[in-house]
Formats: structure tokens, sequence, C-alpha cells
């Protein structure tokens, strides 16, 4: 089945942030629980993503070879290709739609967390109830499963007044987002770019950048974690082999010992 | 104590001495206790198979007994270091290793599979296979706390990429000391030589006649348990 995508046309955002409350308002979202809207110094708000905000809008002061300017990224679940966190997490409540992207059910994880240490791009967040007795629930974008699944759009894209975000089959998504590259090169943006064609498997989160990756804060190279791989490729089968060959060389024994040892010589 | 043989007429007798004291049984059984239900709860999330077990509610739980066991697991020994200080270094230094363990690490399998006795060294209260038994299972007290502590109050603290090292590490420390807890059970409760292997750490007395043969320099002290050693060899290679 072809993949969905988004395409974030970040030369475009002009950083409404109605795709945060849109996103909030769909998902019941409360963000003020961890953090109340103050003034930090920009207008950047909230200052992180969290278990209560999904997507977010970075602010980034930019010396370019255009000037000075503010780029806009719209951060949240990459969707990746290959994602690490179904990999890891144990009790399945992280997978993968045959359509793609990362979807997340709720009653299903048991706040171990693991998807937030091995994510390549830091984006699940855990909702920690106590930290004592480790109660808590991943939480992340899951580009609105109950929406996509139903011919509806993500809400954040329904919503985008400037028309920055689109979404659908991912193949098109790439067509439109290189034309745009084009265009923006054509107009003067010398170091626009599309990110997220390759890396990870292929992200279902594609963003047209106007500047290098790392100038937005994006890994310019993210990798799927070898330690992921290492962990469940290797030490998982390792732990099944040796308990294996542990038994069986037991049994073994027991049989041999049975079979030699005369209890009535033995003092 | 008079034990009359299965199936036959004759009555032998068993002198018992004392091998554990009160705080090594109550240590052990307890280190035992914990040790299981970490291992069971932690493999709930370490092999996919157990998937179900560990999903929304129930692996919550899981994870909580995780945690309560892991503290007094983790206490357990530091308590015994506490009370009996002393007696606890005693103890760590009788697990270290000695000339004679390689000899007996060598001559162990005839003795497990065939019941040949003759060619193994003398030992002190520990054998070369207790003490490895036992210096594995203090190694992985000090892997699993440091990694399981660092995971329980770390995460979200500490980066990512040792994280990621913590659960490798802690997976391996888990798949040692299960198979060095599987091969230990098996000997105490089905090995036909190991007859008393139970009784000693349940009630800490030991037959006379087994630690006489087996634990040589614990018995006769180091000296003359050499001296009985080199008049044996002697008499084997005549």
């Amino acid at each position: 089945m072809a993949r969905l995508a988004m395409l974030i046309d970040t030369s475009q955002c002009v950083a409404c942030r109605g795709c945060q409350v849109a996103c909030k308002q769909w998902n019941d979202l409360e963000g003020w629980l961890y953090s109340r809207t103050r003034n930090r110094g920009s207008y950047e708000n909230p200052p992180d993503l969290s278990p209560h905000t999904w997507t977010r809008i970075r602010f980034i002061e930019y010396e370019g070879p255009e000037g000075f300017r503010w780029l806009f990224l719209k951060e949240g679940c990459m969707h990746c290709g290959n994602p690490a966190c179904v990999a890891v997490c144990p009790t399945g409540a992280l997978k993968q739609h045959p359509k793609g992207f990362v979807t997340f059910e709720r009653e299903l994880c048991n706040g171990c967390g693991y998807c937030t240490q091995f994510c390549p791009f830091h984006i699940p967040r855990l909702e920690v109830v106590n930290p004592l007795t480790g109660a808590a629930k991943a939480s992340k974008c899951t580009f609105c499963q109950d929406r996509v699944t139903n011919g509806l759009l993500p809400a954040c894209v329904k919503t985008c007044p400037a028309k920055a975000l689109a979404f659908g089959d991912r193949d098109e998504m790439i067509a439109k987002g290189q034309a745009r590259v084009e265009a923006l090169k054509a107009r003067g943006y010398t170091q626009a770019n599309l990110y997220g064609v390759d890396q990870v498997g292929g992200l279902g989160r594609l963003y047209v950048l106007i500047a290098p990756p790392e100038a937005y804060g994006l890994p310019a190279k993210p990798e799927y974690p070898v330690l992921a791989s290492l962990w469940q490729k290797v030490v998982q089968p390792l732990g099944g082999v040796a308990f294996g060959a542990t038994i069986l060389g037991i049994l073994g024994a027991f049989f041999l010992a049975r079979r030699n040892i005369r209890m009535e010589e033995v003092k | 104590m008079i034990v009359q043989v299965k199936g036959k007429p004759e009555f032998i007798q068993i002198q018992w001495i004392p091998r554990y004291t009160t705080m090594e049984r109550v240590v052990h059984w307890f280190h035992t206790a914990t040790f299981s239900l970490l291992a069971i709860t932690g493999m709930f999330l370490f092999f996919p198979f157990f998937q179900p077990l560990i999903q929304g509610q129930a692996g919550i739980t899981f994870r909580l007994i995780h945690r309560v066991a892991a503290v007094i697991y983790g206490l357990v020994p530091i308590i015994y270091l506490i009370l009996q200080p002393r007696r606890f270094l005693m103890h760590i230094k009788e697990f270290l290793p000695q000339k004679e363990d390689i000899g007996w690490l060598k001559a162990v399998p005839a003795y497990y599979l065939l019941g040949k006795h003759e060619a193994m060294p003398p030992q002190g209260r520990f054998n070369a296979g207790e003490k490895l038994n036992g210096l594995i299972t203090i190694i992985a007290w000090l892997v699993f706390g440091f990694t399981g502590l660092l995971m329980w109050f770390g995460k979200g603290v500490i980066p990512p990429g040792l994280f990621r090292w913590l659960v490798i590490f802690h997976d391996l420390a888990m798949i040692v000391s299960v198979c060095m807890f599987l091969v230990h059970l098996y000997l105490a409760v089905a090995h036909p030589l190991m007859w008393n292997a139970l009784v000693n750490m349940r009630f800490g007395v030991t037959a006379v006649d087994y630690a006489a043969e087996h634990h040589t320099k614990w018995f006769y002290g180091p000296k003359r348990a050499m001296e009985l050693w080199e008049a044996k060899k002697r008499e084997g290679a005549h």
C-alpha cells in the first residue's frame, strides 16, 4: 500500500501556531499541565514538546546568506519508514500502519519509556504519573490516526491557513516538495532542500527547508540506533539460545549422571 | 541421625556439622526469592513471547513488582554488611579463586557426570564451582544495581546514548545470571550426588563424611588437607 506523508513547507509557514491549537483540540491534549504560557523572551511557545504537546513551531533566529531572518520548524513525530520505537516497544502499543505512519494505542502502553530513549529524533515523551512506581504513558503525534484512517486530513494540515502543510500519497508529496525546492532556488534561496526522503527508511514527515537541516536543529544524517539492532537482533535471540542450551545441557547431564552414578558406592 | 538406605535392609548413620550461619541462609533465601521474581518479571519485558502479559495496566503492575523486588534484592547484601561486616568480608574472601580451583574445574565433569571424585584437589568451605557462582552473583548484583538504578531514576536525565547501553548490559547480566541460576538449581535439587545440598542451605548443617571428602581444606585445615592430597596422589601413581 502506498505510504502517506506530510509535506511541511517551512518557506510558507508564518508561525501562527494554528497547528498547535488544532492538534490539542482534536487530540484532547492539555498542554498547560506541562508549561504555562509566559514571556520567555521569544514568540516560541511552549518551550518544548511534551506529552501534551505533540507538535510545536520552533523559532530559530538565523543569520544566512540573505541576511538575518527567522526560521520556523513544525516539530513532531517523523513517522520513520524504519521506526526504532516500534522495534523496541515491548507491548505493541506502537505499530507501523500499512500506510507507513506510526500509530499509538494508549491502552496497551505500560510506560516503560524505551521509545523515548531509542527515537533518533527524541520525539516520544513520557507522561509520568509516579516516578517511583514507574506508572507512565508514552505520547506522540499519530498523524491523527483516527482522522487519517477515516479519510480526513490530520487536524494540523486541515487548519493551516498559510497552506504550508500538505498531506497525501508520499510519492506525490516528494514530487511536490522537489518542485517547491526548485522554485525556491530559482527565486534565490540557494540553500533550499527537501529533508526526509531517504533518512531512517524514508520519513513520513517531509520538510522543504530554506537553510541546511543543522540550522533548524535537525540531524543531517539521522540513523536507526545501532544499539536498538544489537538489543533486538543479537541480545534477545542470544538470551533464548542461552536458556535453551543451558536447559538441554542440564537434561543431558542429568540423564548421564543417573545412568553412571551408583548411589550405593557413594559416601 | 540414622537413615535406612532405600530398598535395602541396612541402616547408615549421618553425623551433621554446621556449615552455614543463620545470616548466610537468610541472605541466601531472600536473594533466591527476589532474584526469581526479578528474573520472571524482567523476562516478561525481554521476550516478545510474553507481550500479552505486559500490556497496559498488567505491564505497569509487573514493572512495579520488579521495582519492589529490586529494592529488597539490593538491600539484602547491604544489611548483611551492616550487621556482620567482618563475617561479610571473610565471606567474600572465601569466594576468591585459589591455585587448586583450576584442577577442580578440570576434574568436575567426570565427577558430576560419572561420579568420579578421585582427581579433585582439596577445597575449602566453598568449592571452585560454588565460588564461581558466588562471584558471578556479586558481579551481577553490582551490574543490575548500577544499570537498574540509573534506568529507574535517570530516564530523561541521562543521555539516551547511555540509557541504550544500560538496557544492553542489564540484559546481558540477566542472561548470564539466569543460566547460572538454572545450573545452580539443578545441582541443588536434582543431582544425585548433591543429596545434602538442600539440607545444608535449609538447616545450615552438612554431613561429616561429605565435608571430609569434598571440603577437605575446610574440614581438616589447609596443611593436613594438602598432606592427604599428596598421599592420595602418590597412592594413585603406584
